[in-house]
């Protein structure tokens, strides 16, 4: 067991260096955030102003504002987009953790002869930058007509996600105790009880740490959602790259407003899984 | 009918052969110890009459049945398992229900004996705790108690005392015991520790490299072991086991291992001259001081004590120190005369030939 160690005992000197630097690494996310409140004349102020009077303005915007093209304010399709963004990456983690975790399972428990080699081939998969096989996955994608469907990001977001879902649930089964497992055959437990009843619920924090990791990975992905999705299936990146160009340049109060909002979903589910996440990443580094 | 018969079992892991044509058969309602160091199979065995481990040959029946292929599920076994295996996400009362869910059991029937099982092992504080909070000793019981609330015929224990302290280790003993005496129970007990099959063993069936070397009651093999694996594996401290060779002494034969000719113990003089043996002989056997009319006294010199509370175990040297191959042996004595000798003093010691336990100086197999 750790030492209970006073709280505080680094003293004032240590926190306030730690505090600097924590604040040097946030700042970007601060100045989008500080940004999407400020007005146009605020935002682009030379030098920067830090204190301002904020506005709704540009989060109002987001979802209702004048185009050029149209005229008069009308209502934006950004509501879509976020849906979309959720949608999208939510189906394609959860999809990716049910398909990784009965591959982990099935790789951890019932070992093929050349085990290791599959785990390799699968890692592969994910070893080159993505942009290399864009080319044909574009192809496949005109071909199947999968191009701007749900299913079709879906689906290839679900196969980026399992090689890494695979490798790390199967890492948190590796570490349980098989014996467990034999207590519970004996106890008369069947093979579908063994894995529901008994090792799923070992690793669940494993599951939501894998899980936040994909969701992060997947929420920001921008190059194969940019090619793949369509009007109606296209994403918050896309949608928010797009609003950069035009006549009046670029708006970078509302650009700032998106990303904020961009923000909120995962802040949320990263929060809400914190106790979680911290067990499932120093999974196995502690003595059991 | 609880009787348990194990014949010709084999189990290969690759090209490890951990269990060899492993027989033995356990009686109903007996405490029967698997004794063997960590590599002899004894875990193996457990798990291949569980069904937990498939056999690469021979056949286990259990309770009148051949059991070799049946499921794990319905073999009427449970098993205490060394890492004691409780479910981490359950609490303690679940644990308890849990192979009675299994079974169907009814609600107001777990309730009952989940009570009766955490009476019997005092554990009715823990009942809403998860096994992560409890202290080895506590969790060891749990383990028991899921093992016991199924009534099971057969209980199998592998190593359960190995997680736990000394102190723990010496009140579970004696809570075994006092089980296995109120239930009735059949039980197979596998440990490497000479101790608790002696204490606890009603026979203990002694495995070297994945088959069973000796079976026999504690008592039995304390006094007659079969070779100088199963002499050197029960008892504590081992036995000595001292290079000796069969003189021609006055009077008969006589073994010399270094000390001088010892006469040997009657029924054994058939050995000619000149052949090598293995002596055995244990360091409760060697007597302090001269008695001339119990054996034959030698001149040891002492080397290193080492004082174990109410006795002291002495690290001797026969014959000359400067010799190359001088003979070591150990010996027990009572703290109080342990005390009054320093290391390196020069002491006499007795040693009955009828103590000597003769064994060949290649097979190691018993002679006398």
């Amino acid at each position: 067991m750790a030492r209970p160690r006073e709280i505080g005992k680094a003293g004032w000197g240590w926190t306030l260096f730690a505090g600097l630097i924590s604040l040097v690494y946030f700042f970007p996310v601060l100045w989008i955030v500080l940004t999407a409140f400020k007005t146009r004349t605020d935002a682009l102020a030379v030098p920067a102003k830090l204190f301002f009077t904020p506005t709704m303005q540009n989060f109002i915007n987001v979802f209702y504002r004048e185009s050029i093209t149209a005229g008069a304010a009308q209502a934006t399709e950004f509501p879509l987009y976020f849906f979309n963004s959720i949608f999208v990456s939510g189906t394609s983690v959860a999809l990716a953790i049910v398909l990784g975790t009965l591959a982990a399972y099935a790789f951890s428990r019932y070992p093929l002869r050349g085990n290791d080699t599959y785990l390799f081939i699968i890692l592969t998969t994910r070893m080159m930058p993505p942009i290399v096989v864009i080319i044909p996955i574009f192809l496949m994608f005109r071909l199947t007509g999968l191009s701007g469907s749900y299913w079709g990001i879906i689906l290839l977001y679900t196969a980026f996600n399992i090689p890494f879902s695979i490798w790390l649930v199967k890492s948190f089964f590796d570490e349980l105790n098989p014996e467990i497992e034999d207590a519970a055959r004996m106890d008369g437990a069947n093979e579908r009880r063994v894995f529901f009843g008994v090792c799923l619920p070992q690793i669940l924090a494993g599951l939501a740490a894998t899980f936040v990791f994909g969701l992060i990975l997947t929420w920001n992905e921008f190059l194969f959602a940019l090619l793949l999705t369509g009007v109606e299936t296209r994403t918050v990146p896309v949608a928010m790259a797009r609003t950069m160009g035009g006549e009046v340049g670029v708006d970078y109060g509302l650009l700032a407003a998106i990303v904020t909002l961009f923000l909120v979903p995962i802040f949320i589910v990263t929060y809400l899984l914190q106790n979680q996440l911290l067990r499932g990443v120093t999974f196995g580094t502690v003595k059991k | 009918m609880a009787h348990l018969r194990v014949s010709d079992v084999a189990r290969r892991f690759g090209a490890v052969t951990a269990l060899d044509g492993m027989s033995f058969e356990v009686e109903e309602g007996e405490f029967y110890c698997l004794l063997g160091p960590s590599s002899a199979g004894k875990t193996t065995t457990l798990r291949a009459i569980a069904g937990l481990e498939k056999l690469s040959r021979g056949r286990i029946e259990f309770a009148g049945r051949d059991v070799t292929t049946a499921p794990v599920q319905g073999r009427g076994m449970a098993m205490i398992f060394q890492t004691f295996a409780l479910y981490p996400h359950l609490t303690v009362r679940q644990n308890f229900a849990y192979p009675l869910e299994r079974e169907r059991v009814d609600r107001a029937e777990i309730g009952r004996r989940v009570g009766e099982v955490s009476e019997l092992l005092r554990v009715g504080h823990t009942l809403d705790r998860k096994p992560a909070t409890l202290s080895g000793g506590e969790q060891q019981r749990i383990a028991i108690g899921r093992a016991l609330i199924r009534r099971p015929k057969l209980l199998l224990l592998d190593e359960p005392l190995t997680n736990l302290d000394a102190k723990l280790r010496h009140d579970t003993r004696a809570e075994f015991k006092r089980l296995h005496r109120e239930l009735g129970m059949t039980m197979l007990y596998a440990t490497p520790d000479q101790l608790e099959a002696l204490t606890m063993g009603q026979r203990i069936g002694v495995m070297r490299g994945g088959r069973v070397v000796q079976i026999d009651t504690p008592r039995a093999l304390y006094e007659a072991p079969l070779d100088t694996y199963v002499a050197g594996l029960v008892g504590a401290p081992a036995m000595n086991l001292l290079p000796g060779r069969v003189t021609g002494g006055q009077g008969g034969l006589a073994v010399d291992f270094g000390v001088a000719g010892i006469d040997l113990a009657p029924g054994a003089r058939d050995l000619a001259a000149g052949t090598e043996l293995v002596v055995g002989l244990r360091p409760h056997d060697i007597r302090l001081g001269r008695d001339s009319a119990r054996g034959r006294t030698v001149d040891a010199v002492v080397h290193l004590r080492e004082p174990l509370g109410d006795v002291t175990v002495l690290d001797l040297r026969f014959g000359a120190i400067e010799a190359r191959g001088a003979i070591e042996a150990k010996m027990v004595v009572r703290e109080e005369q342990g005390a009054l000798i320093p290391e390196g003093s020069a002491i006499e010691v007795t040693i009955d030939p009828a103590d000597l336990h003769l064994f060949h100086a290649e097979t190691g197999v018993r002679l006398a």
